[in-house]
């Protein structure tokens, strides 16, 4: 069918309706960009848009010097690392067993998890129950208190579900425990889920924050964002002690604070392109059956 | 007749079948073992750090002390509770978490379907693909990012609104130290978040309307925006009702990030929420039984509002569980 002039013009405006969206998304972050890179006379002046003036580093280099930026990078990177890791397994270690239809008591222990997400003990118990597993001071604490999160655990459940059961049998009549059939036929198969999951698992540990404030006391432990939510707030950046004049006074303190978000958003960016074809799938499974 | 007792048939084949049941039944305990062992750390897990919290709970109903522990402090029965909502501060903090989450709705929940609507109108498959990369990625940054560029926009000495106002010779606004202004960042930039990201649910319910009812629809002279109102939105009503009854369960929860990292002290008096307000005098003056009555009382409303929500879902044929 041939588009008629309506509708010609309907799909013009709906393009540029998303385009301007999409834009939205972006440009505040090419702008922050660009203010990172620019000299501070452009800065101060408002000339810097979407396109660096007066290309400089000394934003980066003022901001690992005066901040625990780099060992705070560091940690982000352990957390997050190690947590997607304990995470990922203790999420199969309870999707497996339960996506068994012969498991006994099958319906009562999906029934004890899924309460926890109606009901919890809130804030402050759950902290002194930390407190009182002498976990402070411990990424043990973020990354317990992350372990399942129990709607990611009903995702790969319902996965695991609809593996053919065909497959299964075929390889329990070749001699397959439990544990074999898991790790050599149903974890291959789940490679999207698995991705799905460990981008969900990975964004949560590398963005934590109200469980760093609550749980890590000690400075130099703290992660990324807590650093970088420090700087945010402060407004005499440049008064370290450490900090080289001449450069300080090339560097406005916004300048530092657009360096600390860019520093947070590029790792993300870096992984998103490889696993963002999976998640939407997964997603998608969680979503409302059609 | 004495000696020995004959069985039937019928009974032979009973015994048969009881000792195949044991039979099965020992198979399938056997089955279970390694099943069992898998799920140790998991049940360990969610006993200790999900249940045992929930028994911590009993010190909303105590006074809580260090020395003492959970278990000897001493009851002190409804006080805290009484305490909570004999003040007008902590009453002021439940209306703003309420209102906070009120506005997030009604502003927040029509921007995804709309969005899905517009995309399910694209016929360029490269463009539709671009545009939800772009839009899905926001969902992605923490409220500390977020609130970073929150900052850079709007900020009353750097921020790059101010200055292009500054070019025009305007004075500089506060946009985030009044009520109002702030209300406006705050409800924005949660949709500016997860607009994208909540269109993944509509786009499923969209690919699965009859592409003959559009064809139909056209034939029978329905424009483009009658075919929306008339074929799409139809089509995916279930899916709306559905989250919007979800998100009403949730009325009271207002993440502690978004706020946290938005607010200031000048717009305390509509930004502080329960969250913030638990963290703030739980952790921070170290009041653990009175901040514990207040989560107490949020869970008990959010959870009382989630199965309320299923109830009205079912209503539906919609419900969760």
């Amino acid at each position: 069918m041939k588009a008629t002039n309506g509708e010609k013009i309907f799909y013009a405006i709906n393009y540029l309706i998303l385009a301007i969206i999409a834009l939205t998304c972006v440009l505040p972050f090419i702008h922050i960009i660009a203010l990172s890179f620019s000299e501070r006379s452009a800065v101060d002046s408002g000339h810097v848009f979407f396109w660096p003036v007066g290309l400089q580093f000394t934003a980066y280099k003022i901001f690992f010097i005066a901040s625990p930026a780099l060992s705070a990078f560091k940690n982000s990177i352990l957390i997050t690392l190690v947590g997607v890791g304990l995470s990922l397994l203790g999420t199969i270690l309870a999707a497996y067993p339960l996506s068994r239809s012969y498991l006994m008591g099958r319906r009562y222990l999906v029934m004890g998890m899924v309460f926890t997400m109606l009901f919890s003990g809130g804030l402050i118990p759950t902290y002194l129950v930390i407190k009182n597993m002498h976990l402070i001071d411990s990424y043990w604490a973020l990354w317990l208190s992350g372990f399942i999160s129990t709607y990611n655990m009903l995702l790969m459940k319902s996965y695991f579900e609809n593996i053919p059961y065909e497959v299964q049998e075929a390889a329990r009549i070749d001699g397959c425990s439990d544990t074999s059939l898991l790790i050599r036929i149903i974890l291959p198969l789940s490679l999207p889920m698995l991705a799905t999951l460990a981008l969900f698992y990975g964004i949560g540990f590398w963005n934590s924050f109200m469980s760093v404030l609550m749980y890590i006391n000690k400075s130099e432990m703290m992660n990324l964002t807590v650093v970088v939510q420090g700087m945010l707030s402060k407004n005499d950046l440049l008064n370290s002690p450490s900090l080289n004049l001449e450069e300080q006074a090339t560097v406005a303190t916004e300048m530092v604070k657009a360096v600390g978000v860019v520093i947070m958003v590029v790792p993300m960016l870096v992984v998103y392109p490889f696993l963002q074809k999976y998640f939407v799938k997964g997603v998608m499974l969680g979503s409302v059956k059609g | 007749m004495k000696g020995t007792v004959v069985e039937t048939p019928n009974q032979l084949y009973e015994r048969s079948e009881q000792s195949a049941w044991q039979l099965r039944r020992r198979r399938r305990l056997k089955q279970n073992i390694p099943l069992f062992i898998m799920l140790l750390p998991v049940i360990a897990y969610y006993i200790l750090f999900k249940y045992w919290p929930m028994g911590g709970l009993v010190i909303a109903f105590k006074n809580y002390n260090f020395g003492d522990g959970i278990l000897h402090s001493p009851w002190v029965g409804l006080k805290n509770f009484k305490l909570l909502f004999s003040s007008s501060n902590t009453l002021q903090i439940i209306w703003n978490t309420f209102w906070l989450s009120f506005l997030n709705l009604i502003f927040g929940f029509p921007m995804p379907i709309l969005l899905a609507i517009l995309l399910n109108e694209v016929r360029k498959s490269w463009f539709k693909r671009w545009v939800q990369t772009i839009l899905y990625l926001p969902h992605f940054f923490s409220w500390v990012i977020v609130s970073g560029l929150v900052l850079s926009l709007f900020a009353t000495d750097y921020g790059s609104i101010n200055k292009v106002l500054a070019l025009f010779h305007i004075e500089p606004i506060n946009f985030l130290y009044e009520s109002h202004s702030w209300l406006a960042i705050f409800v924005g930039s949660g949709i500016w978040k997860e607009m994208g990201f909540s269109t993944i649910i509509y786009l499923a319910a969209l690919t699965t309307i009859d592409p003959s009812l559009y064809e139909s629809a056209a034939m029978d002279g329905a424009t483009k925006l009658r075919q929306m109102w008339h074929v799409t939105l139809p089509g995916i009503r279930h899916t709306i009702i559905l989250l919007l009854i979800l998100a009403m369960g949730k009325i009271m929860e207002v993440g502690f990030d978004q706020v946290y990292n938005l607010q200031n002290a000048g717009v305390s008096d509509v930004s502080e929420v329960i969250s913030t307000y638990i963290y703030k005098i739980g952790l921070g003056s170290s009041q653990f039984s009175l901040s514990t009555a207040m989560g107490f009382f949020e869970s008990v409303i959010s959870c009382s509002l989630v199965l309320l929500a299923n109830r009205i879902a079912k209503k539906f044929d919609q419900a969760l569980f």
